[in-house]
């Protein structure tokens, strides 16, 4: 679950990071009233879940009442990347004399978590550590032993820190790292870190990504995460339990494992184009595949459905039951393309024939989206 | 030969008592695994199709001399079994169940690195050794004995592959599922140094996915130290990025772990990249795997 750069930035202040002053507005009145108690000049950021925030237009500078005014009623009626602008962050202007990068990640090769900073933070930090390595640092951390203030220490001294600006830095790496611990982050960024005249840091923007699997158990209070799923489809998904995400084509496509959904859309995507991905995971029973089939044919649009799927965990014969059951009680005419192999798999074919369902019994899934191909053909 | 499981591998299956522990210890033994006992903390003195059940890793390797054990517990036991199979000195772990917190994941690996032991997953679907045994739910009907290996990111991409191959008469040596978390227990590049080791298998598919390096860093491997052939097929090109695909490891962030990105990389090591699954058929009958 990503955070929000403001929710992101409330963690940081509880964990002593210095942030700036700040609040969240949901209109261009309360916009007005959060500038006017911090001060003009303020900056307006849109809270979109989506990279690249800045350059698509979402951070604004009002230097002016009339001027925010105008730019908040701008960024309140805005799309970024397709995510309607809901909340404004409305926040004191620093005074930057320069800009820096640290960001907590997860190495998987290593498997440990690795700590990267940069002297040059902002939008292009990516670019920044293509074209200029020496402007980058980084360590691997044991997950046992934790970040140090000396090992923060070294690797800004890397980078040609010093004095205040070296120990505020290695202050802030170190708490980064406990809410990376804590709240159990798959990524955890401050972009920019920026430095101050007087040489003291602010964490002027906030990426905080956490580990789905690890929700349930951390102690922080946190937002609701089925909330924050703006799709419905998507959000349908999560509450029967799958993986479901949303596409603009017209093959409902259900599958089970997520390599196995996925190679499914790519041979489907030379022909066609799938409208979903959905993967159900190792708990197929016929009432979960029987929700699946109502989530995949929800859009009105949708030709056919391609059902791709193995009986190694999952009894894939009960999953039949539901998918002939949905058929049946919808009369649902479209065409249904299915490849069941594994476990049980000739008491899944007589299961979903008996629905009129298409059973493809090659190994290949090419052979099953040549069959698919056929029946949509006009 | 095969990698992994040989004459020698005595399994135990952590959570044997429960549903999908028990049914799928009774398809491991109809394929022929040495199956040799289970473990369920508080259920010790039962049985379960007819093997006992252990309160723990240690008495059950006592009794039974099992080494190898294969995990069908719920996710938020994983650490607690796995620090106590370790302890044990078991030498083989396979962690099948999915959904294990990724920060419990790094401080398992860093506590097993330098023991004299190995471990798969977690989220994968196992090994299987065509007619000898497997652990983990491979459904076996789709494998058949032969020369070629498997390593795959994905369960059931996996079966997929098999299966594909077993119908036009290449058999398997052994198919190994590395687990498809963003970090996970053995690197890809450790699976196919034992491959390349093992006599028994004569060319290795990796059937990988979008989302972080573990290909790419394959890659340098094959390059430098690989002599039989590979091929690689990567899932995922028309993922949205910055999706996640159904596990936290499928995920783009940025430009790293793009399709473009691996395929490149695997190319470039002499790797053969396959743009379908279906086409891994006709590589394996050019490289003589029939």
């Amino acid at each position: 679950m990503r955070l929000h750069e403001y929710e992101g930035a409330d963690i940081f202040e509880s964990m002593k990071i210095p942030v700036p002053r700040r609040d969240v507005a949901e209109s261009v009145e309360d916009a007005a009233r959060i500038a006017a108690e911090i001060g003009y000049p303020v900056i307006l950021k849109a809270q979109v879940l989506v990279g690249g925030r800045g350059l698509a237009g979402g951070i604004k500078t009002a230097e002016t009442p009339e001027d925010l005014e105008d730019l908040a009623g701008e960024l309140f009626g805005k799309e970024i990347k397709g995510l309607k602008v809901r909340k404004i962050l409305v926040s004191e202007k620093a005074d930057i004399a320069q800009e820096l990068y640290i960001g907590i990640t997860i190495d998987g090769y290593s498997g440990r978590p690795v700590v990267v900073a940069g002297t040059e933070g902002g939008v292009h930090i990516e670019a920044v550590a293509e074209r200029s390595p020496d402007k980058i640092a980084s360590f691997q951390v044991d997950p046992e032993f934790g970040v140090y203030p000396y090992h923060a220490r070294n690797l800004f001294r890397k980078l040609g820190l010093s004095q205040r600006t070296l120990i505020a830095c290695a202050d802030v790496t170190v708490q980064l790292y406990k809410i990376f611990s804590r709240l159990e982050a798959l990524q955890v960024e401050i972009n920019p870190l920026a430095v101050l005249a007087n040489g003291g840091v602010l964490a002027v923007d906030s990426v905080l990504e956490i580990d789905n699997s690890a929700l349930s158990r951390i102690k922080h209070p946190l937002p609701d995460y089925w909330q924050r799923i703006e799709n419905a489809l998507e959000r349908k998904g999560k509450e029967i339990g799958v993986t479901y995400v949303d596409l603009d084509g017209d093959i409902g496509l259900i599958s089970s494992g997520a390599g196995l959904g996925m190679a499914s859309m790519d041979i489907i995507g030379k022909t066609l184009k799938p409208a979903n991905f959905l993967e159900t995971g190792g708990g197929i029973t016929a009432e979960l595949l029987y929700k699946c089939m109502d989530l995949v044919t929800t859009k009105k649009r949708i030709k056919a459905v391609f059902i791709n799927i193995y009986g190694g965990i999952n009894p894939i014969h009960e999953g039949a039951k539901g998918v002939v059951q949905f058929i049946k009680e919808n009369n649902l005419e479209i065409p249904i393309v299915a490849k069941a192999l594994g476990n049980h798999q000739e008491e899944t074919w007589e299961i979903l024939r008996s629905g009129g369902v298409h059973v493809v019994t090659d190994a290949a899934t090419e052979v099953a989206v040549a069959r698919l191909v056929e029946l949509v053909a006009p | 030969m095969s990698i992994f499981i040989d004459d020698h591998t005595r399994v135990i299956v952590q959570g044997i008592t429960g549903k999908i522990g028990s049914v799928q210890t009774r398809w491991m033994l109809e394929y022929g695994t040495n199956v040799v006992g289970g473990v369920t903390p508080g259920k010790g003195g039962k049985t379960v199709e007819g093997l006992p059940v252990f309160d723990s890793v240690a008495e059950a390797v006592k009794e039974t001399g099992a080494n190898a054990s294969v995990f069908f517990v719920p996710a938020p036991f994983v650490p607690d079994a796995f620090y106590e199979t370790v302890d044990a000195g078991v030498e083989l772990i396979v962690i099948v169940p999915e959904h294990v917190p990724v920060h419990d994941v790094m401080r398992m690996r860093a506590y097993s690195e330098g023991k004299n032991m190995v471990a798969l997953g977690p989220t994968t679907p196992g090994i299987l050794v065509p007619g000898k045994g497997k652990m983990g739910i491979m459904p076996a009907s789709l494998f058949s004995p032969g020369r070629a290996g498997i390593i795959s990111r994905s369960g059931t991409l996996s079966y997929e592959f098999a299966g594909i191959l077993s119908e036009k008469n290449v058999g398997q040596s052994t198919v190994v599922g590395m687990g498809a978390d963003p970090v996970v227990l053995t690197n890809l590049s450790d699976i196919l140094r034992r491959f390349e080791k093992d006599d028994d298998t004569k060319g290795i598919i990796i059937v990988g996915e979008v989302g972080g390096d573990q290909e790419e860093q394959a890659a340098e491997f094959i390059s430098t130290r690989m002599k039989k052939p590979v091929a690689a097929y990567i899932a995922g090109r028309f993922s949205p990025q910055g999706k996640c695909m159904g596990h936290a490891g499928a995920i783009v962030r940025g430009s790293a772990g793009t399709v473009e990105g691996k395929c490149e990389a695997l190319q470039a090591a002499g790797v053969t990249v396959l743009d379908s699954p279906v086409e891994v058929a006709d590589w394996a009958i050019r490289n003589n795997l029939q």
